[in-house]
């Protein structure tokens, strides 16, 4: 007996010229077919991150002072995505798959794409937020408290702050003044981090 | 002077004498200051080398005094070995609040290794990825030019060079100094 929990499915950063800057995408599991996919295609993913920034339009006139967006939108029975605004105008977001992952009932852990190849830190903190995942499954489909999602976006947050420590990162050319284009971020390590906070989250894990 | 006394050394004047700034302000200016020479040299990262060394010379002419100043050591080191175990423990410490490791000395105690195990210039640091700047940029080459500076106003000649950098995906960064010679004092001419 299993039952599914939500996982992170992509996680968007973009810039204050509407541009994208990052997009990571995560593999949800796939019971059918017992592995792990993603449930998008990445032009899918980049649609639905598009489609969040008039959502984000819209909320900033009644913006809250946090810059916590909370949900944006559902998309889906499956997919919900959530965004988080800081002052400078970036924005980031994060998309997540309401049955991303399988928790054993029997609570032999979670099966998680990242549980080999994330080392042995996310894996033990995987299985210690495996029980405060179980307990809130029952709740699937109920959404997810904003709570949840805070640690993914702060832990986005300080990865980025120290993307803009690193002296060879020019802001200006991600996102020059003017309004228009911007390039992607092509940082190895910011990716490692998108990839670690996507692999490492569930509910319930409060510190990433 | 043994290494450990030089180590109590080191603390104690940390400890009292030292202005203290923020880390990140070095961080960030150092950071600035390389990549602001990549740009106005277009990338060519030997020459950024070169200008950096220069800058750590001008730089270690002017520090030794300080560093005289605040050790309080009138005593001459005795030894090469020994001077290295005041750069390491006493320099270091004192302006970067570091104390690289020094290993690798060679038979004739003419050359060895420190072995920074953190580097705060380089915290934050991600090199650009031009194909080029991982082979060819040392980011901290400032430090070289800093103790060829400063021995060379205590009358040492050395040589020194990285030999690798963790931001070049090294296990270690590693700066090779070498003695190439003491400096006599340049007597006036005798007349006899």
């Amino acid at each position: 007996m299993s039952a599914a929990i939500p996982s992170v499915a992509c996680l968007g950063v973009i810039g204050r010229n509407n541009n994208p800057l990052h997009i990571s995408i995560f593999p949800s599991y796939d019971p059918t077919a017992n592995a792990f996919t993603p449930i998008r295609n990445p032009l899918q993913f980049s649609l639905l991150l598009s489609s969040t920034i008039d959502v984000f339009d819209l909320r900033s006139k009644t913006s809250t002072a946090s810059g916590d967006f909370g949900l944006l939108h559902a998309i889906d029975d499956r997919l919900a995505a959530y965004g988080f605004e800081t002052n400078t105008g970036v924005r980031m977001v994060c998309i997540v798959d309401m049955r991303g992952r399988r928790v054993e009932a029997g609570g032999s852990g979670v099966a998680g794409p990242g549980g080999g190849a994330a080392g042995a830190s996310t894996a033990s903190s995987t299985s210690a937020s495996a029980a405060a995942a179980r307990s809130s499954v029952g709740s699937v489909g109920a959404g997810l408290r904003d709570s949840e999602i805070k640690p993914v976006f702060r832990a986005m947050q300080s990865a980025y702050v120290r993307l803009l420590q690193n002296p060879f990162y020019d802001p200006d050319e991600h996102a020059p003044l003017g309004g228009k284009g911007g390039r992607r971020i092509t940082s190895k390590k910011f990716g490692d981090d998108m990839k670690r906070i996507g692999e490492a989250w569930t509910p319930g894990v409060t510190n990433l | 002077m043994a290494a450990s006394k030089a180590s109590r050394i080191g603390e104690e004047i940390w400890k009292t004498r030292i202005d203290k700034v923020n880390a990140e302000l070095v961080t960030l200016t150092y950071g600035t200051i390389v990549a602001q020479l990549c740009k106005d040299f277009e990338d060519d990262y030997p020459e950024v080398n070169r200008q950096l060394d220069k800058m750590g010379y001008n730089i270690g002419l002017r520090l030794i005094e300080d560093y005289l100043a605040k050790s309080n050591t009138m005593k001459r080191c005795s030894n090469f070995r020994e001077t290295a175990d005041m750069i390491s423990r006493v320099g270091f410490k004192i302006f970067l609040n570091i104390t690289p490791q020094v290993t690798n000395w060679t038979a004739d105690n003419n050359s060895f290794s420190l072995v920074f195990d953190e580097n705060p210039f380089a915290d934050f640091v991600e090199l650009p990825d031009d194909g080029r700047a991982q082979n060819e940029l040392w980011y901290s080459n400032i430090l070289c030019g800093v103790l060829r500076g400063a021995l060379e106003m205590v009358q040492m000649q050395v040589e020194a060079h990285f030999i690798s950098d963790v931001l070049k995906g090294n296990d270690t960064t590693e700066m090779r100094v070498t003695l190439i010679r003491y400096i006599d004092d340049e007597l006036p001419p005798e007349d006899d």
